[in-house]
């Protein structure tokens, strides 16, 4: 006796130790063995009284595979014990096709009931070795093997099935409803006209396995047919039609060009939505882009609640697309809608709010939650609705700051000019993004009299205060804000009187420059840089000669930015000018005479450059290098 | 301003240029009024040359953006140079005006809405 044939009769002789470790041993090892008296061994031990060692060896012997394995595991089919007889067929169908040669031939058995679990194993492992011992079965003496057969046939699901199932459900009535079944199941077309005679039948059973049928093959064809059954007055009739219908169009990828009177199945659609049928739900989202009634938008509205995120984001999209008419509907359904529901219907609403939906939203003003009463108020804006003015302003005052913002924002979208006293309040808050909403109110609003409370913040004690004054005075951007800008020039604050100049070269029209080309010589250096820009701005060339003395500014950055202005002109006859500078002791300053030279197209300047393309600073070299090349090629 | 007009389908495509202010906001109206009176809802503006717009000129978008609510209609916007694209920021009229990078994305989105 070999080595290996010892071990395994040990192991076996183990099997039947009464200690439970010992057996459960004896399994694990045994499946370490190809030989076929280990698969034995742990055939034997699918008989052991724990449940826990029968699972074990089942789960062995399902990674054996083999003829051997399952021979000995289709007498199990036929044991008492129902929890063994599952175990059994659990494993033949994880061996799968190779099992199916032993089922087989044991199909032909005595026993009713091992034929039947026969065929089911063979449906599970879904192999078409399996289709001629099927057929046969489809005229067994026992009905339950036929229908079982019939299942069968219909998971391994090959078109050559389709006419012996066809031919025995013509033919026996108790197999007709799992033939039918099966034809589904196959999915081929050959089994469409069969089905059809079907939809004729008193049974309803029959029916409505054949709609269903119809469905799973799921050719566009079917779906004039189908149709028709739409207007039938038995209900239930009329919905398995249109589940049949739905069940096509899924399959089609919603491609069934078909006008079908589905505001009659509404309650129905929107139920499937509910109860979760994802054919229905995808069906129904599908065909909402041509399909909107009122009852649609108010079905769509009742099933927000029951739908995942990314339905409840297709449903909003389609709330979205189908327009004014979802408004009111949508206002209606707010009333009960969670805070997340209530801040997305919000978000619909957005889109076509006009005055009569901002009438509607103003009770929603008082909702107790912020995120609602924030988008509220810039709906209410949005809406033109000027009845909503006093809401807003006691949204201005609302704990929230983000709401306080939204609020002023809208008031001024409303263009609420008889408020502008109360608009300005907002520029007090201690958010700034109150004050800044405030600060957009205003520029929208943009009156003389916001124009001359703003003139006035110009001096206000509030530092901040002067700020806001003189960007929104640049914003608002009329001819009434030029003078109070040109005084700003004067400004103790170096910021406002940047901003000042800064304002009045966007507004391009300032009138007197004076007080800019004497802020050429303001103390603070930012004030001079955006002097020289302004004036270059709104005089061009002709302001060189009052920029260029700026050239020998203490602030290196001035003389930088005056020579880069004055070189952006492209003057020839400053090159003059400029060229001393090639010589500074300061690099930055060579490099931005360099690039103004390039610009003014300097002959002139060309053997001084020429000089520079050796400089040892790099970055230097590389710009008299393109002065050099540019000025050349203009020659 | 330059106000140039034309029409993309079912939508009138105004190309604005030079300043939006109080005379050439009210020109703007008066040009899409001629539209509306024709039952013209679907209005896009390009602003890709607007080189200025003061508060008169916002007043006017709005005041347009108002009226073709009014008609259940819709207005777009493209091509914001950064000065434009910065007051709608501060005014925070980019919360309520459609915006658009390009002319093409904006006539786009008319036609998916219309094909939905």
């Amino acid at each position: 006796m070999s080595n290996v044939e010892e071990q395994i009769g040990e192991l076996l002789a183990r099997l039947q130790s009464p200690d439970f470790f010992e057996r459960e041993e004896a399994v694990k090892q045994l499946g370490s063995f190809t030989e076929d008296e280990a698969v034995a061994g742990l055939v034997l031990a699918m008989e052991d009284p724990d449940l826990g060692i029968r699972e074990l060896a089942a789960n062995q012997l399902a990674g054996k595979k083999g003829q051997v394995a399952s021979q000995l595991l289709i007498r199990f089919l036929a044991n008492d014990d129902i929890g063994t007889r599952n175990l059994a067929s659990e494993v033949l169908v994880k061996i799968g096709a190779e099992a199916v040669p032993a089922l087989a031939e044991y199909i032909e058995c005595d026993d009713h009931d091992v034929r039947k679990f026969i065929c089911d194993v063979l449906g599970l492992i879904g192999d078409d070795q399996a289709l001629e011992a099927l057929n046969k079965r489809l005229y067994d003496e026992n009905g339950n093997v036929v229908c079982s057969a019939a299942e069968a046939l219909g998971e391994i699901g090959k078109p050559d099935s389709v006419e012996p199932l066809i031919a025995i459900a013509s033919k026996v009535d108790d197999v007709r409803l799992s033939a039918l079944e099966a034809l589904g199941k196959i999915g081929h077309s050959s089994a469409l006209e069969h089905l059809y005679t079907y939809l004729d039948s008193d049974d309803p059973i029959v029916f409505y396995v054949a709609c269903e049928a119809i469905g799973k093959i799921g050719f566009p064809e079917s779906v004039q047919q189908l149709s028709e059954l739409l207007k039938s007055q038995d209900r239930s009739q009329a919905e398995a039609a249109l589940s049949a219908i739905i069940e096509i169009s899924v399959q089609q990828g919603g491609k069934i060009n078909i006008d079908l009177p589905l505001d009659e199945f509404s309650e129905f659609l929107f139920d499937g939505i509910k109860s979760g049928n994802q054919a229905i739900t995808e069906f129904t989202l599908s065909r909402l882009g041509h399909w909107f009634g009122n009852n649609v938008v108010n079905g769509l509205l009742d099933v927000m609640d029951y739908v995942d995120d990314e339905r409840l984001e297709r449903i909003t999209e389609v709330l979205g697309d189908v327009g004014q008419v979802t408004a009111k509907p949508i206002v209606a359904k707010l009333l009960n809608a969670s805070k997340s529901l209530k801040l997305k219907l919000l978000e619909v609403v957005k889109q076509y709010a006009d005055e009569e939906i901002g009438k509607e939203l103003v009770q929603f003003t008082h909702d107790e939650d912020a995120e609602v009463r924030q988008k509220v108020a810039h709906i209410l804006g949005v809406s033109g609705y000027q009845g909503a003015v006093g809401d807003l302003k006691r949204l201005a005052e609302d704990p929230n700051g983000h709401v306080r913002a939204a609020a002023f924002s809208a008031l001024g979208w409303l263009c609420s000019d008889e408020d502008v006293e109360f608009i300005f309040k907002g520029l007090d808050d201690k958010y700034s993004d109150v004050r800044e909403a405030t600060v957009g109110a205003l520029v929208i609003i943009g009156d003389a009299r916001v124009v001359s409370k703003f003139t006035a913040d110009l001096y206000h004690e509030d530092a901040e205060r002067q700020r806001l004054a003189v960007t929104a005075l640049g914003w608002i951007g009329e001819q009434d804000v030029v003078e109070p800008l040109l005084k700003a020039i004067n400004h103790p604050d170096p910021a406002v009187r940047k901003s000042a100049i800064a304002s009045l070269t966007r507004i391009g029209n300032a009138g007197d420059l004076g007080p800019i080309v004497v802020a050429l010589n303001d103390e603070n250096s930012g004030v001079r840089k955006v002097a020289v820009s302004a004036l270059a701005s709104m005089r061009g060339a002709e302001a060189i000669n009052d920029i260029r003395f700026l050239l020998d500014d203490d602030d290196v950055w001035v003389r930088y930015h005056a020579m880069t202005v004055i070189g952006d002109m492209g003057q020839a006859e400053f090159a003059d000018s400029i060229i001393p500078y090639l010589n500074d002791e300061m690099d930055v300053i060579k490099i931005a005479a360099t690039k103004a030279l390039a610009q003014m197209g300097s002959k002139s300047a060309l053997p001084m450059l020429t000089e520079l393309t050796r400089d040892n600073n790099q970055d230097l070299a590389k710009a008299a290098q393109k002065a050099v090349s540019r000025i050349g090629s203009n020659e | 301003m330059e106000i140039k007009s034309r029409e993309e389908g079912n939508v009138v495509v105004f190309a604005l240029s030079g300043r939006l202010d109080l005379a050439s906001g009210a020109t703007l109206k008066e040009n899409l009024k001629k539209y509306f009176e024709k039952n013209a809802t679907s209005i896009h503006l390009n602003l890709t040359e607007v080189e200025f717009i003061n508060s008169s000129g916002l007043g006017a978008l709005v005041s347009i953006m108002k009226e073709i609510r009014l008609r259940k209609g819709r207005l777009t916007l493209s091509n914001l140079a950064s000065y434009v694209q910065e007051i709608f920021e501060i005014t925070q009229l980019s919360h309520i005006f459609e915006i658009y990078v390009t002319e093409e994305e904006a006539l786009g989105s008319f036609q998916t809405v219309a094909a939905k």
